[in-house]
């Protein structure tokens, strides 16, 4: 585990659900902790309870659905899957996301800036 | 589609399934922790360190709920749910204080709105009637001429006509004969015979208003000609009551004065027209003017006009003087001496209600100014009570604007509940003063709990809670304060030496504003009282009229003659006479001149009031006769034309020479002269609050028969037993004269005052109301100012303070601050006599009686509210006292 682990910035954790439920299909909100922690490497700080925040906001916009089932060791577990709508915003928070970290990106590396 | 639409209907959807997504969320955490502990036993970690790591790597499982919680719902209506919960049970903690707060709210809040309605129907609606802004009321009117009866106001049939020819501003001009309504006539047919009243109106009159009928129609212009059948629209109370509300009714004939006449309609249930022309007279039915019949009976008609849009009153005004100039000029037989004024048909209904009613909002505000500080007082002491508590949430993390967010919570609750309480006690009122058929408001039966006096109810209870709850609530979430609070409670110190200031003040404006409402109580109630000590000119009392209407051969005077002989025979009556006009409900005015024998040409007329009546009558009214003869059975047709006068036209045709023996001109037919037999007190015939004018009185063998007249029985039988025994008495001269229309004169002076009696009912309670919420709230604080120095007092008197003494003290301070709230109220009376000076009768505004009696009210009403803690406070047992902390 490296030394310093990274905080959320606000907001990126719904992009991160969408991901993650994109890259892998139906999962419930354990699973989707642990592959957002692992998909990091570790390298994350993340509060597992603000996940459930993250899911219900995104079931509220109809980005994702969820869906009662059975998990390993037959335990009873909430599953959530993509929807259409969800793979649009998907789409487009990811491109959002890329032109604004290589914004960030490019003014830090500007030699101009002190 | 738009994704925060569908985020708060879910927000909204979650609201309604609470428990059902907690479960859900619980049944998640549950699943989540577990596959973590899972995954750390399968790591080789002891079953109880794996469950605690689980829990640990969530991260809080209270944080995390709440978060789900107000992720999915809508966090502020929640806490406002739970505030309203919590203000709630406090409220049924504490039933007391939530019944008195209620109770002072609802009575408020009711009176308020009852004004209101009272005012926005009589003053702030339009006039019921359609584009009423643009309707006009045309009348004639006399310079010169100090009074103004139905005679003066009226103006000719010629005239109407003229000016709707002429005149270039109004769109349509219609008419109605208010005089028609003095005439009664005899409805005959099914049932017990009954005398009704009936309106002529031009058949345009009702479609220019928007009246429109029940059943059947209006009138048409057919109905108007001079030999078209006899039609009639019936008015809905007669409708119902006679003819049990039977709609084929409509095309049949009913029998008045004994022919048939067709009815062919009936008037609105809420017949606005009758409502707000004329009110507490019953129309029975209306009939069409006959302009042709008409045309001969001089001044009978009022009119009603449109104006044609954009055209002011005053052009109207300027646009009627030149048609009525040129309509003179087209026909010479138009009467020179008329003229015509116009008002906006508003004024004309409610003007002369603007200042009293005004002047009632204005108390009712005052009423209300005082239930807010009571509130503000009560709330204030609760407050107090309840500082520790506050004290301990705001420790407890609870932030400033949370608490004062609960306490408006809890304000905005009381002040709802009170205003829905004060909104159906309003409704009581308004449905009281609606049916007072006989009060003289016009469109009082409009009167109706509706849309805006509801609305100003919503506005007052809102202003309300801001007022009663924005200040206690101020003054709790001051948080230094609350720090100091914990710290002074655990000393039991006296402290809150400024929030008891605060509530001073408040109790002080209580008791000004009371002191305000009591003096202008008095004032109006002075005026009632000289009023009803007014010599009429007749006495009322134990004075019952009849009205008989005769017809066909019982109307020729001998027959007349037998009736009023056989009348004042009956056991039990003192007197009898007859009259065509009795006081209050009918007048009319004819002209006559003092002829002068040297110069024959020097008419000067005056116009009096004219009553044809029978000998007796004097004596039946109670009028003084100051010289001369009253009429004798030898004052005939065939006789010398007499005529008795009142004194005050006596002296001014005369001054102070003798009348008797005088001739008059301009009576009889021609040339002849009436000869003045007798001078009799001045009869005050509107009523207590108008003066005399010019009266006199006519033999009626000598003048001619009127099918309508008033016998007037002094006796001390009743109503009802008068009227058996002339039935039974009346039997064998006239079986079918109807004697329903029976009633004492006392009745009809009341009728005159019934707008002032309100007033002087409402303005009284609420002077009453006032006092005693002043007098709680005088309670309240120095009671609670006694619980909070028991230990003070029960030391003084330890150290020999005397009961008498400590009460003394206790009663001075409640005077103190009663007597600077009466201070404050006296000058605030001034200001409001001021206000009132219009509606005061006989009365200075600075009248110092009513200044004294109100005072003295006041004082009495601080003492009460004082004594009764001083009694307390006197009673201390300061063993007990000081032991208790």
């Amino acid at each position: 585990m490296p030394k310093e682990k990274i905080e959320l910035l606000q907001g990126t954790l719904d992009l991160l659900v969408l991901r993650t439920l994109a890259g892998l299909g139906p999962m419930h909100g354990y699973g989707i902790a642990r592959r957002i922690e692992q998909a990091s490497c570790d390298a994350l700080i993340l509060n597992q309870g603000t996940i459930y925040a993250a899911l219900v906001r995104l079931q509220q916009g109809r980005w994702i659905e969820a869906e009662w089932g059975a998990s390993d060791n037959n335990r009873r577990a909430k599953f959530y899957a993509l929807t259409a709508r969800g793979r649009r915003r998907l789409e487009l928070e990811t491109e959002n996301w890329r032109r604004t970290a290589a914004m960030v990106g490019r003014v830090l590396a500007d030699p101009q800036t002190p | 589609m738009t994704p925060w639409l569908d985020r708060l209907a879910s927000r909204c959807r979650a609201l309604f399934a609470r428990r059902e997504l907690d479960h859900d969320f619980e049944a998640e955490v549950e699943h989540h922790l577990a596959m973590t502990a899972d995954e750390y036993r399968r790591a080789g970690v002891g079953e109880a360190e794996a469950r605690q790591r689980a829990r640990a790597d969530f991260g809080g499982v209270t944080q995390a709920r709440e978060l789900h919680r107000e992720t999915r719902g809508l966090p502020i209506l929640e806490e406002m749910g739970r505030d309203l919960a919590f203000a709630l049970r406090l409220g049924r903690r504490e039933p007391r204080f939530a019944t008195i707060a209620l109770l002072i709210l609802a009575i408020g809040i009711g009176l308020n709105t009852t004004v209101f309605s009272l005012v926005d129907t009589v003053l702030l609606r339009p006039v019921p009637f359609a584009q009423a802004d643009r309707l006009v009321f045309i009348h004639n009117w006399y310079d010169g001429i100090s009074f103004h009866d139905l005679s003066g106001v009226t103006s000719q049939v010629a005239t109407w006509e003229g000016i709707q020819e002429t005149n270039r501003s109004l769109e349509q001009i219609e008419a109605y004969d208010p005089f028609s309504v003095r005439q009664t006539y005899r409805l005959t047919g099914s049932g017990e015979p009954e005398t009704v009243l009936g309106l002529n109106v031009s058949p345009g009159l009702f479609p220019l208003l928007g009246v429109s009928p029940q059943v059947g129609r209006l009138f048409e212009n057919g109905d108007a000609l001079k030999n078209a059948p006899g039609r009639i629209v019936l008015s809905d109370q007669l409708w119902r009551r006679r003819y049990h509300a039977d709609p084929t009714l409509v095309g049949r004939t009913i029998l008045i004065n004994g022919a048939a006449v067709e009815v062919v309609g009936v008037m609105p249930h809420i017949d606005p027209f009758s409502s707000a022309f004329f009110p507490a007279v019953r129309i029975d039915f209306f009939q069409a003017l006959r302009k042709d019949v008409e045309r001969d009976w001089g001044n009978t008609v009022v009119q009603i006009g449109r104006a044609k849009p954009g055209f002011s009153i005053d052009a109207v005004r300027a646009d009627l003087s030149l048609a009525l100039a040129l309509a003179k000029k087209r026909d010479s037989r138009r009467d020179q001496y008329c003229s015509i004024k116009a008002m906006p048909l508003q004024e004309w209904i409610s003007g002369n209600l603007r200042r009293p009613l005004s002047f009632l909002w204005i108390a009712a505000g005052l009423v209300l100014g005082i239930v807010c500080f009571n509130l503000g007082g009560l709330l204030l002491a609760r407050g107090a009570a309840r500082r520790r508590e506050m004290a301990v949430r705001c420790a407890l993390g609870a932030g400033r604007h949370r608490l004062a967010r609960q306490l408006l919570t809890e304000c905005g609750l009381l002040v709802a509940t009170g205003s829905l309480l004060g909104a159906s006690l309003a409704a009581g009122f308004i449905r009281f003063l609606s049916v007072r058929s006989a009060v003289e408001i016009p469109l009082l039966q409009n009167l109706r709990l509706d849309g805006a006096a509801l609305g100003f109810t919503v506005v007052l209870g809102a202003l309300t809670t801001f007022l009663c709850g924005a200040l206690p609530a101020w003054k709790l979430a001051q948080v230094d304060d609350l720090q100091e609070s914990l710290r002074e409670d655990a000393r039991g110190s006296t402290g809150g030496r400024q929030r008891s200031r605060l509530r001073g003040m408040l109790v002080v404006s209580e008791v000004a504003l009371a002191a305000v409402l009591a003096v202008s109580a008095g004032l109006t109630v002075r005026s009632f009282f000289q009023l009803l000590h007014v010599d009429l000119g007749f006495q009322p009392r134990d004075l019952i009229a009849v009205r008989l209407d005769l017809i066909g051969d019982s109307n020729r005077p001998e027959n007349v003659n037998a009736l009023l002989a056989k009348v004042a025979a009956l056991p039990g009556v003192e007197h009898a006479g007859l009259t065509d006009c009795i006081p209050v409900e009918r007048d009319r005015s004819w002209g006559l001149y003092p002829v002068n024998r040297e110069n024959p040409k020097d008419q000067r007329y005056a116009g009096a009031h004219v009553r044809l009546i029978s000998r007796g009558l004097f004596a039946a009214m109670g009028t003084p006769l100051l010289a001369g003869r009253d009429f004798t059975d030898l004052d005939r047709m065939d006789s010398t034309p007499v005529v008795i006068i009142n004194q005050s036209l006596a002296r001014s045709f005369w001054g102070a020479e003798n009348p008797i023996g005088r001739p008059v001109g301009g009576l009889g037919r021609g040339n002849t002269v009436t000869t003045v037999v007798g001078v009799v007190a001045d009869v005050r015939h509107d009523g207590p609050e108008t003066g005399s004018g010019f009266e006199m009185y006519l033999p009626y063998p000598q003048v001619g028969e009127t099918p309508s007249w008033d016998l007037l029985v002094r006796t001390k039988l009743t109503v009802t037993t008068l009227t058996a025994e002339l039935r039974e008495g009346l039997r064998s001269i006239d079986p079918d004269v109807p004697l329903t229309k029976v009633r004492t004169m006392q009745s009809l002076v009341d009728r005159t005052l019934s707008s002032r009696r309100l007033m002087v009912w409402l303005v009284g309670g609420f002077a009453a109301l006032a006092l005693l919420l002043a007098s709680l709230g005088l309670y309240g604080i120095i009671s609670y100012g006694v619980n909070q120095r028991t230990k003070e007092i029960g030391i003084r008197m330890a150290l020999g303070a005397d009961a008498t003494t400590v009460q003394g003290q206790v009663v001075r301070e409640t005077l103190r601050l009663a007597l600077a709230g009466l201070g404050a109220g006296l000058v605030g009376s001034v200001v409001a006599g001021r206000l009132m000076q219009s509606l005061l009768y006989e009365v200075a505004a600075l009248d110092a009686t009513t200044y004294l009696v109100a005072a003295t009210a006041v004082l009495a009403c601080a003492t009460l509210a004082g004594y009764l803690p001083a009694r307390r406070a006197a009673r201390i047992d300061p063993m007990v006292a000081l032991r208790t902390d």
